[in-house]
């Protein structure tokens, strides 16, 4: 018997347990400083500009320690290289400084820096996301606050709007935002000329071509397909052009009530219902890991996708030899009486860790990469267009701005993109199921539950992170 | 004297310092966060927003709450589909390659390999080019006209497509039972040949009782390691669609390390491992009707 307990609970037991060093180097320029600070004011003229980004440049001079620095950010391929290839441009004009880098794809991504955050031990510099200064720096001691480097960083490269999203609780400067990012249309022109009709330019084309396609190019073809995460964002677009009003207020406050959810949810069933977009259980069926790696959307039944102004090249490179076919379309004005309901946000920021043991040098690495001529000509526009002047008119120069890149950035700018709170984006709501975009997209395409109950659970999700009005 | 007890003691527990490494290695990394994983069940606790109150919701959670409830039946679901057919199809393959026949070795490894890929990149890759909607199985049948379900996409049939995943892998399982049937005496078998038995009366009269120590083995680690799995959905649907392959480890993981929900986390995995105790205590009491230990007497 005593063998049989202890067998028990060695089986049970089994179960369970399956369950930068510094010295001194460097040479001190001061007066270039000082020159950055003053030369980086806004340029009104060619010269003007001219030596703001100069000045840009030389605001990374200064007196500095040799050290190690950490670096990590995520993204494709081509970020990586061009990121890799501006931090080698670092290092030979910082001899003396060397920079370890950590970086990979997104997939993940968040979950492993959120164990670096709750153990202290993320790395000096740092791309992050807008939303993680609510998630990660609540407190004010993630990360640091980037106006105590304004004397080795050039701020006045940025728009003091801008960097004034990126303020933490204590109103310290959490992240310097590279890039402003919102969510337009992108049309395979070829399958719409297949069919006959031009890509729309205004909702009602949108609602028609789904009939069209459906006639036209069979069962199979749709002029747009959105995941559960880009129907959340249709969804707000659509309210925000009914009512005129952010999603969730600036103070933190959820705009809407409950019916006028179960509009917004309405309209996306709507779009279902007139073969406009694909049901989940028929995009799931596909099992691709992304669109850009959907059959169907490199092949052209997938028509339209509704993506971020900065992630046009990724579907361009998956067309291939088709991808002159993908145009930029733009939000429409016809969404509702408010205009075409559009958000814009930070795209992605850089960070410096508080813990950081070299403040001056992490600053001087990020002047390089975001403001320095030689670094911003490596980095490209792998995040997007960049927020800093002197980066803009770096790369603009350069004639490195990618047309389609800006002409998407324009298409969003110029739909007069309303104020964007990261709570959107609360763990709670979006990610993988148990999270309640995908959970109730998921259910009420699947028709598991009508659009009552949609609204009725996006309601109690969004009014436990933002209090209703 | 004093010199000799030292002496005497020192020889009495030096084998006591030689496993202190590994007890350090046991309190750091699997004591302390065994237990301190209990303490957290009964509390809120956000891995940014720490503990704000005690709690016994997330236990009444993991059977009141729905999508909680669904996790644990379809943990159940997989396991009681994935444990029968994974232990009949790794001893009914063990059993013929215990036959001499030509290229044995080849198919022991071909049959083994599988095993080893465990959850890769590339079982995703391999398990969707043949389940999704015009993947390679479907694509067959419609050739032939008959119309396969939507694997990836059905809720009845995406969890039946994971658990394929798991009873393809038998490759382990299939070795133990090759290694227990190699044991079984050819001296049985002629005397039942002589007798007259047949093949399938020889099976289930003489190999079956003869290797139930190593079919409790298995059944007891695969039952283990099936409510443990996480893999497969996590690869191939992560969960979805509509959860129905959300088995309990993935609702674990999401909830730890995508909501940074650790008390309720930690609440559903102690729940899980209450739920093995209970199995793997019934399965070692059971052993004493069906398991035959050859070098005792009787069962």
């Amino acid at each position: 018997m005593k063998k049989k307990v202890l067998a028990v609970m060695l089986s049970s037991a089994m179960a369970a347990t399956v369950l930068a060093g510094c010295g001194s180097s460097g040479s001190s320029d001061t007066a270039a400083t000082t020159a950055a600070t003053e030369a980086a004011a806004p340029a009104a003229t060619e010269a003007a500009t001219t030596a703001a980004t100069e000045a840009a440049a030389e605001a990374g001079s200064g007196d500095y320690e040799n050290c190690t620095l950490t670096m990590d950010w995520w993204g494709g391929d081509s970020r990586h290289e061009a990121t890799q290839k501006a931090i080698d441009g670092f290092k030979a004009k910082y001899p003396g400084i060397d920079v370890q880098v950590n970086f990979g794809a997104w997939s993940d991504w968040e979950t492993a820096k959120a164990a670096e955050y709750v153990s202290g031990n993320n790395p000096d510099v740092q791309q992050t996301n807008f939303d993680w200064i609510g998630k990660y720096d609540a407190d004010g001691t993630t990360f640091l606050d980037l106006n105590t480097v304004s004397d080795t960083f050039d701020l006045t490269q940025y728009d003091q709007s801008v960097l004034d999203i990126c303020k933490d609780s204590k109103g310290g400067l959490a992240g310097i935002p590279v890039a402003m990012t919102g969510r337009t249309f992108y049309w395979n022109k070829a399958t719409f000329d297949q069919a006959g009709i031009e890509t729309p330019k205004t909702l009602a084309d949108l609602e028609a071509a789904g009939a069209t396609f459906k006639d036209k190019l069979g069962d199979n073809y749709y002029p747009l397909v959105i995941g559960e995460y880009d129907r959340a964002i249709l969804m707000t677009y659509y309210l925000q052009a009914q009512y005129g009003e952010p999603i969730i207020s600036p103070e933190g406050n959820f705009s809407y009530t409950q019916d006028q959810l179960k509009e917004g949810i309405a309209f996306i069933d709507k779009l279902e219902d007139e073969h406009v977009i694909p049901t989940e259980e028929y995009i799931l069926g596909e099992g691709a890991d992304s669109m850009d790696k959907s059959a169907r959307f490199i092949n052209g039944e997938y028509a339209g996708i509704f993506e971020w102004d900065t992630a046009a090249k990724k579907y361009i490179t998956a067309l291939g030899d088709n991808g002159s076919n993908l145009v930029v379309g733009t939000p429409f004005a016809d969404m509702g009486p408010k205009g075409t309901g559009s958000y814009q946000k930070v795209s992605l920021m850089f960070s410096i860790s508080a813990k950081t043991e070299h403040p001056h040098e992490a600053a001087l690495l990020l002047n390089y990469l975001l403001n320095d001529p030689e670094g911003v000509t490596a980095m490209g526009t792998e995040r997007g267009i960049p927020n800093s002047k002197a980066a803009y008119d770096t790369l603009d120069k350069a004639g490195m701005i990618d047309p389609m890149n800006a002409e998407a950035r324009k298409a969003v700018e110029d739909s007069n993109p309303m104020y964007w709170n990261p709570l959107f984006d609360d763990s709670s709501l979006k990610g993988d199921s148990p999270a309640l975009y995908t959970d109730v997209f998921d259910q009420l395409s699947y028709d598991q539950i009508d659009e009552a109950a949609a609204a009725e659970a996006l309601y109690a999700g969004y009014t436990a992170i933002a209090p209703a009005k | 004297m004093k010199t000799k007890k030292k002496n005497k003691f020192i020889k009495n527990n030096v084998g006591f310092f030689f496993v202190i490494p590994w007890l350090i290695g046991f309190c750091v990394f699997k004591a302390y966060p065994f237990l301190s994983s209990f303490f957290y069940s009964f509390t809120d606790y956000n891995l940014f927003k720490g503990i704000t109150k005690f709690t016994l919701e997330n236990y009444a959670n993991v059977f009141m709450n729905a999508a909680e409830r669904k996790s644990l039946i379809i943990t159940f679901k997989y396991a009681f589909m994935t444990v029968p057919l994974k232990l009949v199809a790794a001893l009914f393959i063990a059993y013929i390659l215990n036959f001499k026949i030509k290229g044995v070795n080849f198919f022991r490894t071909a049959y083994y390999i599988p095993s080893i890929l465990g959850g890769s990149v590339a079982i995703a890759v391999l398990w969707k080019a043949l389940f999704q909607d015009d993947g390679l199985i479907r694509t067959a049948f419609a050739a032939i006209g008959i119309e396969m379900p939507h694997f990836m996409s059905n809720p009845s049939w995406a969890l039946f497509m994971i658990c394929l995943l798991r009873v393809w892998q038998f490759g382990s399982a299939m070795v133990i039972f090759l290694a227990a049937l190699k044991g079984v005496s050819n001296d049985l078998y002629e005397a039942a040949s002589i007798d007259g038995a047949g093949k399938w009366t020889q099976f289930f009269h003489i190999t079956v009782p003869l290797i139930t120590p190593v079919i409790f083995y298995n059944l007891v680690t695969q039952l283990v390691q099936a409510f443990q799995e996480f893999n497969g959905p996590y690869i191939i649907t992560k969960g979805g669609p509509l959860g129905s392959t959300t088995l309990m480890s993935l609702l674990i993981y999401n909830n730890a390390f995508t909501s940074y929900n650790m008390g309720k986390a930690c609440a559903q995995a102690w729940v899980l491992f209450a739920i093995l105790m209970v199995f793997t205590a019934i399965a070692f009491w059971s052993q004493k009707h069906w398991v035959y230990y050859a070098d005792e007497d009787g069962r």
